[in-house]
């Protein structure tokens, strides 16, 4: 196959794959602050677009690294070659948008780096991919990492309210927290800008890089950075509307105090743990604050049903992305045909899964009306509009 | 091997940082309601997370509200003294804010 096709082939699949990242993503910032009404959805999606955008300019470390190691590649190991890279990609996407369907929040760093193993494993043997790597840097963090920021959460929420409690009639101005929320939740999205949006553009520059298009050890052009922004940024403002009611509504009610205590937990982890070279999921830290913060408060509940789900969906992103991408590799060993073959199935699994997604539209209009995530059913539309002396009576 | 010294120091550093942003927020919060300055935040839109109270309750509770206004028994002073500790709480969360994005830039500390 002619490789500056196949090249463009795989920037392009990167590019999609960024922006179902973005969409995927968009919870862990925005699914708390739009369940305790800090912003509207639309604009807590956009907020978290721009931030995205600004991120993925800001920072080019993690994409210097972006396999991690997890592939042996270069100077003594094995040269992946593009068209597994287009089959890991291949993989990835379709079970982030599996996933999206279910309305569980799944790291898409794991499905990436699933899609490429199972490509990897099939491409060129399983004695490429370093599994203690996976094991250490992908497979434990993954378990701990929930725990230790539910921990975080639940302390941070214990505080929070043991601060502001008064006796019981007396105001005690917790609505302040909403505005706190704005704040701690676009930290939450910037950093996400900052890592995530990397990880394709390393994907890109390793392709470039392989292709002989860019020199070995250099950094990703100007225009992957760009492009690579722009496609996060779009995802993140599409909003995973599924997965943000998941996050707000499925696992606890949240109130602003929580909120608050919840992306705080998930900030400072996510920071301290990029800062100190200790990769962790922003989905996982996000959603095992989120629980941390429901065990916190009194009198709230965590649906453990739905927590359950979205641990196993952790637990199946790396095998089920890896066979994905196993099953697209060995296609593509056949050849131009073999490619062709991907790309028309490929089409074909999103275009189906776009259109059962259609039978249950959950977006930024119908957000509230929905009963529960999980069993995402229409149930009625709100009763009446609050009026504006409804508004000023809400309880907290 | 996972590297348990590197992921102890995370959640370390993730623990006490978020625990003194959101004390010190809460404290500003609650300075800032001590001072009779109750900051009602409306939020932008009504969720299935936010209870609507009816009107009789929410009368009640306005009501209480007054009376424990009225109840305040910090003189003036204390009460702006309160006010401007509030905001300063709030200001030492904003700093703690910007810190966390001179973290995530790597221009800034490189």
């Amino acid at each position: 196959m002619d490789f500056t096709l196949i090249v463009a082939l795989v920037i392009a699949l990167a590019l999609i794959f960024d922006f179902t990242n973005g969409f995927h993503d968009t919870a862990n910032a925005m699914a708390t602050p739009i369940a305790t009404g800090a912003m509207k959805p639309k604009v807590a999606v956009g907020v978290a677009a721009v931030l995205n955008l600004v991120g993925a300019f800001l920072s080019t470390e993690v994409a210097k690294t972006v396999s991690g190691g997890i592939i042996k590649e270069g100077d003594g190991g094995i040269q992946i070659s593009p068209e597994m890279i287009f089959a890991g990609l291949i993989g990835a996407i379709v079970w982030n948008l599996i996933t999206w369907l279910r309305g569980l929040p799944s790291s898409s760093s794991h499905a990436l780096f699933g899609g490429l193993i199972g490509a990897t494993i099939i491409g060129v043997g399983a004695q490429a991919v370093a599994f203690d790597v996976v094991l250490a840097k992908v497979i434990l963090p993954a378990l701990i990492a929930p725990i230790t920021v539910g921990i975080v959460a639940f302390l941070a929420t214990r505080l929070a309210y043991a601060i502001t409690r008064r006796d019981p009639g007396k105001p005690d101005g917790r609505g302040g927290f909403r505005y706190a929320q704005i704040f701690s939740s676009s930290l939450v999205a910037l950093s996400h800008g900052t890592n995530d949006a990397q990880k394709t553009m390393g994907v890109i520059t390793l392709t470039l890089i392989a292709g002989g298009y860019q020199a070995v050890g250099s950094g990703p052009q100007f225009w992957v950075i760009a492009c690579c922004a722009l496609a996060i940024a779009i995802g993140t403002y599409t909003g995973g509307w599924r997965i943000i009611l998941t996050m707000g509504r499925g696992l606890t009610e949240i109130k602003p105090a929580q909120g608050f205590a919840a992306e705080t937990s998930t900030a400072a982890t996510i920071l301290a743990s990029s800062h100190l070279g200790f990769a962790l999921s922003t989905t996982q830290v996000a959603s095992g604050s989120v629980i941390g913060s429901g065990l916190g408060r009194r009198g709230s509940t965590v649906r453990w049903g739905m927590a359950g789900q979205i641990a196993l969906g952790w637990l199946l992103t790396l095998p089920a992305s890896a066979i994905m991408g196993a099953f697209a590799a060995g296609l593509a060993l056949l050849g131009p045909i073999g490619i062709l073959l991907d790309i028309v199935i490929g089409t074909v699994v999103v275009y189906v899964l776009f259109q059962w997604s259609k039978r249950d539209r959950v977006s930024h209009d119908n957000l509230h009306d929905i009963d529960d995530a999980g069993h995402v059913v229409k149930i009625k539309k709100t009763p009446r509009k609050p009026s504006r002396k409804d508004r000023q009576k809400v309880a907290l | 091997m996972i590297d348990w010294s590197a992921f102890f120091v995370v959640a370390a550093a993730a623990l006490v940082s978020s625990a003194i942003v959101v004390s010190l927020y809460s404290l500003g919060l609650r300075l800032l309601t001590t001072a009779g300055r109750i900051p009602d935040v409306e939020p932008a839109e009504f969720t299935g997370a936010i209870t609507v109270l009816t009107p009789a309750r929410a009368a009640k509770n306005a009501k209480r509200a007054r009376k424990a206004r009225k109840a305040n028994p910090l003189t003036a002073n204390q009460k702006r003294l309160a006010q401007y500790a509030g905001y300063l709480c709030f200001a030492v969360c904003g700093l703690i804010v910007l810190y966390g994005v001179y973290l995530i830039v790597p221009a800034l500390h490189d």
